[in-house]
């Protein structure tokens, strides 16, 4: 198991999948430091809430198409170089489809964890005065990982059926609209069944608009336990679909 | 064990359509077994099954004399080497690097990898990204990924494609020294006679998905002897005379052929012929070819 997923890593050399994350995460810090420009006290207080809020938010947008990206280097180079048909020889066909989420994975993990580490170096140059909650980082971990995790399978299994690059590329910048209005969505069933609105569906911080006074106050709300619960299951049924799918695919 | 790979009532249905109907495959170990067809019989399927990489619509697989299933596919396979239709690779690695994965997967020491290369000639382009490499190149570098591990048994798809003449020669000299330096078992298909006769010992012939031909080369070969050759110019009398005698013969054109005999038999058959009024005008011999059994044997006209 670990001399294949060794494999692996050596197959994303000179892939620019550490460029495609880097550029993403810059886009991150770059809006992080226009967004936290000037801050009144209510917002120094509010600081952590803002960050928690607003990162999910881009998230929506921004992640969606990263992880297409991600998939679609991960998997092409199978596909173009019509490496399956010896790699299927030579290891279980199933463990292939694994080690390729697995890959994906720690890409993810590694992207959250940027984004963990801006919100704190954030909180410490900006000086926000409310101290942070270890619950909500771990809260927050779970809602952007626990989502890209499930779109990536989708994006895997999408990279692995079609030649053409362009049309998972394609399913990752829709995920991107359809998960950013979904912001906008009420709550119900309906949302719940868009992949990419999970971004919303577990953002456990609430903004309340005030037209008069122009101002937004942030205040905690639960994590929703049940909408993650939903999540894990599309996840693991996504991945059982995914795998018997690209099992069952002859080569 | 008697066979290196042996099929029974091996096929592979596409809805109504069989692309392979009935396959038993019977390969001796140590030989060069070509698998000979036109486009489209059924070569690479059937090759693609016995590596797992397509599902057997029906039929049993047997490599090394133990019966492959889910469960040990991998374990059978890691003693095989492969090359099918086009050459894998990962073109934004070098051809060091796609071997070094293979080795890793194979798990074979890394030494094997200067081994291999050095075989297929490649040692000074191990450096260089395979995208960079010719068509021949790939080949051979997937020739290389096949040999790592010194699998007892190559089935390699139509490996001479796409190859010039040089390259093709090189290919085949690589493919006919195998069973006798390295002990494998090379399974070849082609759909090129002329390179199945240069390279193989026994040789399978597939048309539309079945087998029919399967055998040494050199039975094939002792098919392809002379047939006699008679020109009468009375044909309808020379036919009632040969089916009162009860001779086996063929009719073409104004032409009686005959299995070749003894040149005694021959000398009484035109006897009979001229005594019954047949008007014997000319007698010749007629080498079959390698080819016409070919295109006997599938209808089809054999690529040379």
């Amino acid at each position: 198991m670990w001399k294949e997923w060794k494999t692996e890593w050596i197959k994303v050399r000179y892939r620019g999948i550490g460029l495609i994350l880097l550029a993403f995460a810059g886009l991150l810090i770059l809006w992080s430091i226009w967004a936290l420009d000037k801050l009144s006290q209510k917002q120094l207080d509010d600081g952590y809430r803002i960050l928690f809020l607003q990162i999910p938010l881009l998230d929506t947008v921004l992640l969606p198409t990263m992880t297409a990206m991600l998939a679609s280097r991960l998997c092409d180079a199978e596909v173009k170089g019509g490496t399956l048909k010896l790699l299927c020889t030579l290891e279980k066909k199933g463990r292939l489809f694994d080690l390729k989420i697995l890959t994906g994975a720690c890409y993810l993990m590694v992207f959250t964890a940027v984004q963990v580490v801006l919100i704190l170096v954030q909180g410490a140059v900006h000086g926000f005065t409310r101290p942070i909650d270890p619950g909500q980082i771990l809260f927050f971990i779970l809602q952007i990982w626990g989502v890209s995790l499930a779109i990536l399978v989708l994006q895997v299994v999408l990279s692995f059926f079609f030649e053409n690059q362009i049309l998972p590329l394609a399913v990752g910048i829709m995920g991107s609209f359809v998960g950013l209005f979904s912001w906008f969505f009420p709550n119900g069933i309906a949302k719940k069944c868009i992949l990419w609105g999970y971004y919303s569906q577990l953002c456990f911080i609430i903004n309340d608009w005030d037209q008069e006074t122009q101002t937004a106050t942030y205040r905690d709300a639960p994590f929703d336990v049940r909408s993650f619960c939903m999540l894990m299951g599309i996840l693991g049924i996504g991945y059982l679909a995914g795998k018997r799918f690209f099992l069952r695919k002859e080569i | 064990m008697k066979y290196m790979i042996e099929t029974r009532g091996l096929d592979k249905q596409y809805r109504e359509r069989y692309a392979v109907k009935n396959v038993n495959l019977k390969i001796r170990p140590g030989c060069v077994y070509g698998f000979l067809g036109p486009n489209g019989a059924g070569k690479s399927t059937t090759m693609k099954m016995l590596l797992g990489l397509v599902k057997p619509t029906e039929g049993e697989i047997r490599i090394f004399g133990k019966e492959v299933e889910e469960g040990n596919q991998i374990e059978i396979l890691k003693h095989t080497g492969s090359l099918i239709e086009s050459p894998s690779y990962y073109g934004h690695l070098s051809g060091r690097e796609n071997l070094k994965i293979v080795q890793m997967l194979k798990k074979v020491p890394e030494k094997e990898i200067e081994e291999v290369l050095d075989i297929v000639r490649l040692d000074g382009q191990q450096k260089k990204k395979v995208r960079e490499y010719s068509l021949g190149m790939k080949q051979r570098l997937g020739l290389a990924a096949a040999l790592l591990g010194r699998p007892k048994l190559l089935l390699l798809d139509e490996p001479t494609n796409g190859l010039d003449p040089a390259g093709i020669q090189e290919m085949r000299e690589l493919i006919c020294d195998l069973p006798k330096h390295y002990g494998m078992t090379v399974m070849v298909s082609s759909h090129l006679l002329s390179e199945i006769d240069q390279m193989a010992s026994d040789v399978g012939i597939i048309n539309k998905g079945k087998i029919i031909y399967q055998g040494s080369l050199q039975k094939l070969h002792d098919k392809a002897k002379s047939s006699v050759c008679i020109h009468v110019l009375n044909q309808g009398a020379a036919v009632h005379i040969l089916e009162k005698c009860r001779e086996v013969f063929d009719i073409r054109g104004e032409e009686l052929m005959f299995e070749e005999r003894e040149e005694e038999q021959i000398a009484k058959l035109v006897a009979l012929l001229a005594a019954g009024g047949a008007q014997v005008t000319r007698v010749s011999e007629q080498q079959k070819s390698l080819e016409d059994i070919f295109l006997k044997l599938t209808g089809k006209q054999v690529s040379l």
